[in-house]
C-alpha cells in the first residue's frame, strides 16, 4: 500500500497544504486565507488537499506543519518555516542555493547546500516594506487588484522615486504622487524597487550563490521578481506555485521521519 | 539704540508635517502671542495665515516685527522669514528658555522624533528618527484610526489601565493588525491603548538611551499633549518628565528667540532699519500675490 505525507503551512496572509507520496511526488495542494482562527483554517487547508489528492485523512501516514500558526495546525510536528522553505524549493530546484521568501508579513534571505539543508539566513519580520504587504496596501490605493500589479508595473517608463521606506509614510507619498501625475504603471514600479532596496539590505552579510529563486505571495508578482534581479544583478526562478513551497518542505519533511 | 528695540518684536514660525506654528517674543524674550493651526498641503498659504493669526493674537502689527525666522519641515516655504534655521537649534533654544536646567529633551512629532541633549543651554548632541512611522505621531494616529477613536480620547481611556497588554510588532502596519486581533481575542480596550502608549514609547526612549537619558527630561512636541502618552513616558523612562504649558510651539518659540539674537546683532551693526524695511516689502507683495 502506498504512503502519503502531509505538509501544512498556516501563514500570516494565506494557508497552504500539500500531500506528495512516498517519492515525494505532489499528489494534491490547496491554498486558502488564514482567517483569524488558525484550527479551523488548518482542518479546511487539509481537507480541500486530501479532495484534490482524491484522499482521506486515514490515508496519510505522517504531517508536519510550519508557519506562523503552525502549532496550531494539529500535525504530528513542527518545524521552522526557514528550514521547510529550503527543503521545498531543494525538491523543486536542486540547482538552487540561494532563495528568496516574501510573505504577507516578512521576509527571508536563505542559502542552501545541495541537500537543502540550511547555512545561513537573515529573517524581517519587523517591518511591512520587506513583506508582499506593501503591495496589498498600494493595490489598495490605486484600487487595483494584487494580481494586477505585476503586469501593470512592466508598463512603466519612468518609475516613481520616494524618499521613505516607511510603509505608513510611503502611504502618504504615493497619493501625493497620484496628485503629481505620477501613472498608477511608473508609482507600482517604483514601490518594487523599495521593496527590493529593502531585501537586499537582508541579503547584506549573507553570501548570494547561484541558482537564485524567489518564492512566496511575493514571488507572484513578476514585476517584483524583475526588481530584485535588477537590485541585486541575479537571475531568479520562480517554482510554478511559489506559495507552496515551505508547505512542500514540510511534506518531505514529514516523509523523511 | 536699546529704546528703539525695546518698542520691537520678532516671529518664529514652525511649519511641522501636521502643524504649523508661529510665536511672538518682545525684546526681553516674553511670549506675546502663538497660534497653532494644522499645515495641510500648501505650507505658503499656510505660513501666510499663521502668521497673520499670530500678530492678531499679540496685538503687534508687522511692521513693528524687526525680524522672523522659519523652522520646521517646511521652512523653506516662509517666502517673508528672513532667516531659516534648523528645526534642531530652535527646539534646544526654545526648551532651554522654557526650562534653563534641561539636559533631555525628548520631542514627538507627527511624523518624526527627536531627542535632543542640552547642557547650558545648547545643543550637544542630537539623534532622530524620521524613517519609520513606529515611534512617530503616526503610529498613534493608525491606532486611532483602526479603533474609531479620537487622540484625546484614546489617551484619556488609555489611564483606565494599570496592566497594558505587550504590543509585539515594531511596524505600525502590523501593530495594527495585532490591535485588532487583541481586540478579538476579548483583552480590554483600556489595557490595549495602554500597550499602545508604552510601544511608542519604547521605541523613542530607545533612540534617547542611545545618548544617555539625563534628568531634567522634557517632553514636547503635539504627542506630549495626550495624557496616556505623557503616563506611558514617565513608566518607561522611571522618571518624570517636565512638558510646557503648550508642548508644540518649543519650536517656534526658539526660532523666535533666535530672530531676536540676530536682529539685535544686525542693530548693533547698523543694519537694522533696511532689514525691517525689506521685510515688510516682502511681506505685502506676498501677501497680494498669495490670495
Amino acid at each position: 500500500m502506498s504512503e502519503y505525507f502531509l505538509g501544512v503551512d498556516i501563514g500570516a496572509a494565506a494557508s497552504k497544504a500539500v500531500i506528495i507520496d512516498g517519492q515525494n511526488i505532489i499528489m494534491g495542494a490547496a491554498v486558502i486565507p488564514s482567517g483569524t482562527n488558525y484550527a479551523t483554517t488548518a482542518a479546511a487547508v487539509k481537507a480541500e488537499a486530501l479532495k484534490q489528492a482524491g484522499l482521506q485523512l486515514s490515508d496519510i501516514t505522517s504531517s508536519a506543519a510550519t508557519g506562523i500558526g503552525g502549532r496550531n495546525a494539529g500535525a504530528d510536528s513542527y518545524h521552522g518555516v526557514i528550514i521547510c522553505d529550503a527543503r521545498g524549493v531543494n525538491l523543486t530546484f536542486p540547482g538552487v542555493r540561494t532563495l528568496i521568501d516574501i510573505g504577507g508579513q516578512g521576509s527571508q534571505v536563505i542559502t542552501m547546500d545541495e541537500n537543502g539543508r540550511v547555512i545561513n539566513f537573515n529573517v524581517s519580520e519587523i517591518c511591512a516594506t520587506g513583506s508582499a504587504r506593501l503591495l496589498q496596501v498600494v493595490a489598495r490605493i490605486l484600487q487595483i487588484s494584487i494580481d494586477e500589479i505585476g503586469p501593470l508595473s512592466l508598463r512603466a517608463t519612468k518609475p516613481s522615486s520616494f524618499s521613505t521606506s516607511c510603509t505608513v509614510f510611503l502611504e502618504t507619498e504615493v497619493i501625493t504622487r497620484i496628485s503629481q501625475g505620477d501613472s498608477p504603471e511608473d508609482i507600482l514600479a517604483g514601490i518594487h524597487r523599495s521593496i527590493a532596496d529593502k531585501i537586499s539590505g537582508m541579503s547584506r552579510g549573507v553570501a548570494l550563490e547561484k541558482d537564485f529563486a524567489v518564492i512566496g505571495g511575493g514571488a507572484l508578482d513578476i514585476g517584483l521578481v524583475q526588481a530584485i534581479d535588477e537590485k541585486l544583478g541575479i537571475k531568479t526562478l520562480v517554482p510554478k506555485n511559489p506559495r507552496l513551497m515551505a508547505a512542500l518542505g514540510a511534506a518531505v519533511i514529514a516523509n523523511a521521519h | 539704540m536699546e529704546n528703539e528695540a525695546s518698542k520691537l518684536f520678532f516671529a518664529g514660525i514652525d511649519i511641522g508635517s501636521t502643524m504649523s506654528k508661529a510665536v511672538v517674543v518682545d525684546a526681553q524674550e516674553a511670549m506675546r502671542g502663538y497660534v497653532v493651526g494644522p499645515t495641510g498641503a500648501e505650507h505658503r498659504r499656510r505660513a501666510n495665515k499663521v502668521m497673520e493669526d499670530v500678530l492678531l493674537k499679540a496685538g503687534v502689527t508687522l511692521d513693528q516685527v524687526a525680524y522672523i525666522i522659519s523652522t520646521g519641515y517646511g521652512r523653506v516655504n516662509v517666502p517673508f522669514a528672513d532667516k531659516q534655521v534648523t528645526e534642531l537649534t530652535c527646539h534646544a533654544k526654545g526648551v532651554a528658555s522654557l526650562f534653563p536646567e534641561v539636559r533631555t529633551a525628548i520631542d514627538i512629532g507627527g511624523q518624526d522624533a527627536k531627542v535632543l541633549k542640552i547642557k547650558n543651554g545648547r545643543l550637544t548632541d542630537f539623534l532622530t528618527n524620521d524613517k519609520c512611522a513606529a515611534g512617530t505621531g503616526r503610529f498613534l494616529e493608525v491606532a486611532a484610526e483602526t479603533l474609531g477613536l479620537g487622540l484625546n480620547e484614546m489617551g484619556r481611556i488609555s489611564l483606565q489601565s494599570d496592566t497594558p497588554i505587550k504590543i509585539n510588532s515594531l511596524c505600525t502596519i502590523f501593530a495594527q493588525q495585532e490591535i485588532i486581533s487583541r481586540l478579538s481575542e476579548g483583552q480590554p480596550l483600556t489595557d490595549i491603548l495602554a500597550g499602545v502608549y508604552i510601544a511608542v514609547t519604547t521605541r523613542v526612549v530607545k533612540l534617547a538611551r542611545q545618548l544617555k537619558v539625563e534628568p531634567p527630561v522634557v517632553f514636547t512636541g503635539g504627542v506630549a499633549k495626550n495624557s496616556g502618552m505623557v503616563k506611558a513616558m514617565e513608566i518607561v523612562l522611571g522618571i518624570p518628565v517636565l512638558i510646557p504649558e503648550e508642548p508644540l510651539i518649543t519650536g517656534a518659540l526658539g526660532a523666535a528667540i533666535l530672530a531676536r539674537d540676530e536682529a539685535f546683532k544686525l542693530v548693533q551693526d547698523g543694519h537694522y532699519m533696511m532689514q525691517k524695511k525689506q521685510l515688510s516689502e516682502a511681506y505685502i507683495e506676498f501677501t497680494e500675490k498669495g490670495r
